[in-house]
C-alpha cells in the first residue's frame, strides 16, 4: 500500500507514486517506459475545458480527492459479485487494481490460450511484454495514457494462438470497494488475438456500493492480427461517486474484424475514449455504445476511427439515455487517409432526453482525405413518442411501464446484436438500476 | 489619352485572364485615379478615416474604442488550415476613386470609367437598364460609388444606402442598431472591421413593408496593397420583409488581400430578412498565389416573435473562406435558416458553416449544407446547432453533405450539437461521398462527355439551395459552379 500526505495536489502524489514505482524491482526498459509515461503526463498536464477534447467534461472535480495507489480490499472477496460472475467464463478478477486469485479462475485456460497477469508475463517472456509495452506507433499519448503508463502496476495479459476460436468468455473485472479510504487504479490489459482466431471478452468495471469515492485510468490495448476476430464489450457500473477516465486502442491487421460494444451506466464522471486503427486492407470495425444515465452523470464517449488502409468498414452506433440532470457527450471522428480508398464508414448518435434538466453535447466529425469513399454520420436528439406511449396506455398499460418498455426496446436494439448470450446478460443487470428510476 | 491606356491595359488583362485561368473573368483592374491614405494602421488612421468621412463624434469614439480593444487581441488560428502572416501594417486602410469622395451623388454624377467598370461584371449601374427589379448600392475598395433607386424606394419609406450617408443622416437609427448583433469586442476580425470600416450599405425596412425591389450590394476590391473592411446593416421592422444579395469580385495578384466585413441583420416581430450571397473573390492560381482572405462576421438576430431570417450563399471564390453566417433566435416561435453550397478547387481553403442559437420558445432552424471539393483544396464544414435551456419545444434540421472530385483534395465536417433543453428535437444527418460512377455511365451512355455530365450531378446535389436563391442569381450560381469546374473535372 502506498499512502501519501493529504497536502498534497493530485499531480505530487501521482509524482511521489511514479518515483515510487520506479524504484521497485522492474527491467530496466519498463522503468524507461514508467519515466517516458511520467514526463509526457507532467508535459501534458491535466486537461481543461480549454481543450478541444475536453471542451465539455470537467476533469477538475476528480482531482479534488484525496487517493491512495492500491489499498486492500475492505470486505471479503467471497461475498464480492453475487450472480455477476458465471463460473462457466473464465474470470480474471481485480479488486481494488490488485488481482484476485480466489475470485479468479484463470488457471487451466483452454488450449491456444494464454490468460496470464502481467507480472507473470513480465517473468515468463521478457521480450514480449517490452514489445507490447512499447508503443512508438502511438505518437502522442493524451495525459490520461501517459498517466497509466506512468502508474499501471499490475494487468492481464490475453492471447489466443493462431486458428484458435473459442466462445468460452474471458470476463475480466475490475472491482473496486474502498468505503473508507479513496484509491486510484491503473489497470493495463493487453489483448493478442493471432491470425485467425476467434474470441470473446468482457472487461467489467464495477463497484460494490455507489457512495465510494475512487479514480480509475484503465488502459486497454487490443491487437488483431490477419483474419482475427475480436467481440468485445466494455461494461462499467462504477459507484456513482466514482470517476472513471478510460482509453481502449485497437489495432486491425488485414481483414479483422472488431466489434466492440461500450456501455457506460455508473460513475460520476465517465470519459472514454476507443481509438481504432485500421491497418490492414478489408478490414471491419463496429463500435457500438449505449449510455443510460440519471442523477447528476456525466458520460463522455469519444471515438475516433482511423482508416488508414483502403477497403475497410466500420459502423458506429451510439444510443443514450438520460434522465435528471444527466450530461451526455459524444465526439466521434473518423478520419479516412488519401490512401484508404474504397472506405466505408458509418456513424449514428441516438439520444433520448427525458429528464428535465438534462444536457447533451453531439459532435460527430468527419475528416476525409480520399474520394473514393462512403461516409455518413448523423445525430439525433428527441424524446419519447407520444403517440407509442398513447398505444400502449390504450392497451391498459401505466406510464411507467409503458416507457419502461420503449426503452427496454430502445436498449435493445443494441444489446440484441450482442454475441454471447452470456454478455446480454451481464449487461442488462448493470443496466436494470438506471432504467427503473425512470417513470 | 490616359483613357486608352487603361482601356488597353484592362483588355489586355482579360485576355491574359482567358490564356492563364479559364475560371476567373472578373480578374481584371481598373486603372483610375484613386485617393488612399498611407498604409499602417494606429489611432491616427482611424481619426484620418474619421476625418474623409465627416463623421460625428459617437462615430469616432466606438471606432477608437473598438481600435484600443483590437490592440488587446491577438490573431485567431484555430481553424483547419494555415494563413499569412498578415501585416496589418502594411495595408492601406482606405483607397477611394478620386472623383466620389464627395460622397455618391446621384447616378447621373458617377465616373463613366467606374459605370463601365461595373458594367463590365455585369452590374448595370444606370437606371435604366435596371435588372430586373433590383436596386444596386454598389461598393468600389472603401467607399460606396452609388445607390440606384433610391427615390423610388423612398417612396415606400425604405431606407437603402450606402454606410456614410446612414450615419450622416440616419444617426439614430444606426447608433440604436450597430454593434447590437456583433458587438464591438466580438473576434479579432470584427473588432479590426468596427475600428476602421470604410463604407457599406444600411437597410431600413419600415413597419409592415414588404419592399417592392431586391436590394443589393455588389463588391469590388480593385486597389493593390489594401483591404475591404465594410459593414452591412439590415434592420426590418414588424411585418416587414426585404430580400438582400451581395456580389463580389477581385482583380487577379500574387498578394493576399484581406477581406473583413461584418453584417448584421435584424428582423422584429413578424419581419422576414433573406439575405443572399454569391460570392466570387479572386481565389488565387493553380499553386496557391495570391486571392483574396475571406473573413467575414456575419450574424442575424430574430428579436421579434415569428421572425425569420434566412441564410443562403454560394461560396466559389476566395483563396481562404472563414465564415459562419448565424442566427440568434431570440423571439419565440422565430425561425433560422442556412443553406450553403461552398465550391473550392485550386488550392482553396474553406472554413464555413452556421451557428443556430435558439433562446425563444418553439424557435426553428434548418441547416442545409453542400460542400464541393475539386484539385488540392479543403473544404470544411463548422457548424453549431445550440439550444438554450429557455428554448422550450426548440426543433432544428440540419444536412451537410459533401463531395470530393479528385484524391487530393479534402473534405471535414465538424458540426457542435449542444443541448440544454430536454424538450428540443434535433436531426443532423451528414455524408460525403464522390461522384456516382453510375450516374456519370448513365449521362455519358446519353451522349454528354464527362465534364458536362458532372456539372449536370453537381447541380442536382446543388439544387435543394440554389432553389433559395432569387432567380437572377440562381442562374448566374449555376454558371459560376460550371465556370469553376471547368478543367478541374475529367
Amino acid at each position: 500500500m502506498i499512502q501519501s500526505d493529504k497536502n498534497m495536489t493530485f499531480i505530487e502524489r501521482c509524482h511521489e507514486w511514479a518515483d515510487q514505482l520506479r524504484k521497485g524491482k522492474s527491467p530496466d526498459w519498463l522503468r524507461e517506459l514508467r519515466q517516458q509515461g511520467w514526463d509526457c503526463f507532467e508535459r501534458l498536464g491535466i486537461p481543461s475545458v480549454k481543450d478541444e477534447e475536453w471542451k465539455y467534461t470537467n476533469i477538475r472535480p476528480a482531482l479534488d480527492h484525496c487517493y491512495a495507489l492500491f489499498i486492500q480490499p475492505q470486505l471479503r472477496a467471497v461475498d464480492a459479485l453475487p450472480g455477476y460472475r458465471d463460473e462457466q467464463d473464465i474470470n480474471i478478477v481485480f479488486v481494488n487494481g490488485q488481482l484476485s486469485r480466489g475470485l479468479s479462475n484463470m488457471d487451466k485456460p483452454p488450449l491456444g490460450m494464454t490468460v496470464a497477469t502481467l507480472t507473470e508475463l513480465l517473468t515468463a517472456k521478457e521480450g514480449l511484454a517490452r514489445a507490447l509495452w512499447t508503443t512508438d506507433h502511438v505518437s502522442q499519448p493524451p495525459a490520461f495514457v501517459a498517466l497509466n503508463e506512468a502508474l499501471a502496476g499490475d494487468g492481464v495479459y490475453i492471447e489466443i494462438s493462431d486458428k484458435v476460436a473459442t466462445d468460452q468468455v474471458i470476463h475480466i473485472i475490475h472491482l473496486t470497494s474502498a468505503s473508507r479510504e479513496k484509491v486510484l487504479t491503473a489497470p493495463r490489459t493487453l489483448i493478442r488475438l493471432g491470425k485467425s482466431s476467434e474470441a470473446t471478452i468482457l472487461e467489467s468495471h464495477v463497484a460494490l456500493n455507489d457512495h465510494d469515492v475512487y479514480f480509475t485510468v484503465p488502459l486497454t490495448d487490443i491487437f488483431l492480427a490477419d483474419n482475427a476476430i475480436c467481440h468485445y464489450t466494455k461494461a462499467q457500473k462504477e459507484s456513482l461517486q466514482a470517476y472513471h477516465v478510460g482509453t481502449t486502442r485497437v489495432w486491425q491487421k488485414r481483414d479483422s474484424s472488431f466489434d466492440g460494444f461500450s456501455v457506460v451506466a455508473g460513475a460520476a464522471i465517465t470519459r472514454n475514449n476507443l481509438d481504432v486503427a485500421i491497418d490492414g486492407e478489408g478490414a471491419t470495425a463496429s463500435l457500438n455504445g449505449l449510455y443510460s444515465i440519471y442523477k447528476d452523470q456525466h458520460v463522455d464517449n469519444h471515438t475516433a476511427v482511423d482508416h488508414r488502409q483502403p477497403n475497410a468498414t466500420s459502423n458506429q452506433l451510439y444510443k443514450g439515455i438520460l434522465n435528471d440532470a444527466a450530461h451526455a457527450v459524444f465526439n466521434g471522428k473518423i478520419f479516412v487517409r488519401q490512401i484508404a480508398q474504397q472506405t466505408n464508414s458509418y456513424q449514428l448518435n441516438k439520444n433520448l432526453l427525458l429528464g428535465k434538466e438534462c444536457r447533451i453535447d453531439t459532435k460527430p466529425q468527419l475528416e476525409i482525405f480520399a474520394d473514393n469513399v462512403k461516409c455518413t454520420h448523423g445525430a439525433t436528439i428527441g424524446q419519447l413518442d407520444e403517440d407509442e406511449i398513447f398505444y400502449l396506455r390504450s392497451r391498459a398499460i401505466s406510464r411507467k411501464e409503458a416507457t419502461q418498455l420503449l426503452l427496454q426496446g430502445f436498449v435493445d436494439d443494441l444489446v440484441g446484436r450482442l454475441s454471447s448470450a452470456s454478455v446480454g446478460r451481464k449487461v442488462s443487470q448493470l443496466l436494470a438500476p438506471s432504467l427503473e428510476a425512470v417513470g | 489619352m490616359r483613357k486608352e491606356e487603361t482601356k488597353l491595359l484592362n483588355e489586355k488583362t482579360i485576355e491574359e485572364n482567358i490564356l492563364t485561368s479559364r475560371d476567373y473573368k472578373y480578374g481584371f483592374y481598373t486603372d483610375i485615379a484613386m485617393d488612399r491614405i498611407p498604409k499602417g494602421l494606429s489611432e491616427d488612421t482611424i481619426h484620418l478615416i474619421c476625418d474623409k468621412k465627416n463623421e460625428p463624434d459617437w462615430m469616432r469614439s466606438w471606432r477608437l474604442k473598438a481600435y484600443r480593444h483590437w490592440t488587446t487581441m491577438s490573431e485567431p488560428h484555430w481553424p483547419n488550415f494555415e494563413y499569412g502572416p498578415i501585416d496589418y501594417q502594411s495595408v492601406s486602410y482606405y483607397s477611394a476613386p478620386q472623383k466620389v469622395k464627395e460622397g455618391p451623388q446621384s447616378m447621373a454624377q458617377v465616373d463613366p470609367e467606374l459605370v463601365k467598370a461595373f458594367e463590365k461584371l455585369g452590374i448595370p449601374l444606370s437606371e435604366q437598364k435596371r435588372l430586373a427589379g433590383v436596386a444596386v448600392d454598389a461598393v468600389f475598395d472603401s467607399v460606396s460609388v452609388g445607390t440606384t433607386h433610391q427615390a423610388e424606394l423612398a417612396k415606400q419609406g425604405v431606407i437603402f444606402c450606402s454606410m456614410t450617408e446612414a450615419i450622416r443622416h440616419h444617426g439614430d437609427l444606426v447608433k440604436q442598431y450597430m454593434g447590437s448583433v456583433v458587438p464591438y469586442t466580438d473576434n479579432f476580425f470584427a473588432t479590426l472591421n468596427s475600428a476602421v470600416f470604410s463604407d457599406g450599405s444600411f437597410c431600413y425596412i419600415p413597419k409592415g413593408v414588404k419592399c417592392p425591389l431586391e436590394l443589393s450590394t455588389y463588391f469590388r476590391i480593385n486597389a493593390a496593397e489594401s483591404g475591404q473592411f465594410e459593414r452591412t446593416l439590415i434592420v426590418a421592422e414588424s411585418g416587414s420583409y426585404v430580400s438582400y444579395l451581395e456580389g463580389c469580385t477581385a482583380p487577379m495578384r500574387d498578394e493576399n488581400q484581406l477581406h473583413a466585413a461584418v453584417v448584421e441583420l435584424i428582423a422584429l416581430d413578424d419581419a422576414q430578412i433573406k439575405y443572399s450571397t454569391v460570392q466570387n473573390w479572386y481565389s488565387g492560381d493553380k499553386e496557391g498565389r495570391g486571392g483574396i482572405y475571406n473573413f467575414v462576421t456575419k450574424r442575424g438576430k430574430c428579436l421579434g416573435r415569428r421572425s425569420k431570417i434566412s441564410w443562403t450563399q454560394v461560396e466559389a471564390g476566395a483563396a481562404i473562406t472563414w465564415k459562419y453566417p448565424s442566427c440568434i433566435l431570440q423571439g419565440d416561435e422565430s425561425i433560422g435558416e442556412f443553406y450553403s453550397v461552398a465550391l473550392t478547387n485550386h488550392r482553396m481553403k474553406a472554413d464555413t458553416g452556421t451557428k443556430m442559437i435558439h433562446i425563444g420558445k418553439k424557435t426553428r432552424s434548418t441547416v442545409v449544407s453542400k460542400g464541393i471539393s475539386t484539385d488540392e483544396s479543403n473544404n470544411n464544414y463548422r457548424g453549431l446547432i445550440k439550444i438554450m435551456p429557455t428554448a422550450d419545444g426548440a426543433r432544428n434540421f440540419s444536412q451537410c453533405d459533401s463531395m470530393l472530385v479528385g484524391n487530393k483534395c479534402s473534405a471535414n465536417t465538424f458540426p457542435y450539437i449542444e443541448v440544454k433543453n430536454s424538450t428540443a428535437t434535433l436531426e443532423h444527418e451528414a455524408s460525403t461521398s464522390k461522384i456516382n460512377a453510375e450516374q456519370v455511365f448513365y449521362l455519358k451512355s446519353r451522349g454528354l462527355d464527362m465534364e458536362e455530365s458532372i456539372a449536370l450531378i453537381i447541380n442536382g446535389f446543388c439544387k435543394d439551395v440554389f432553389k433559395e436563391l432569387p432567380m437572377e442569381f440562381a442562374v448566374e450560381a449555376v454558371r459560376l459552379l460550371q465556370m469553376k469546374l471547368e478543367g478541374s473535372v475529367g
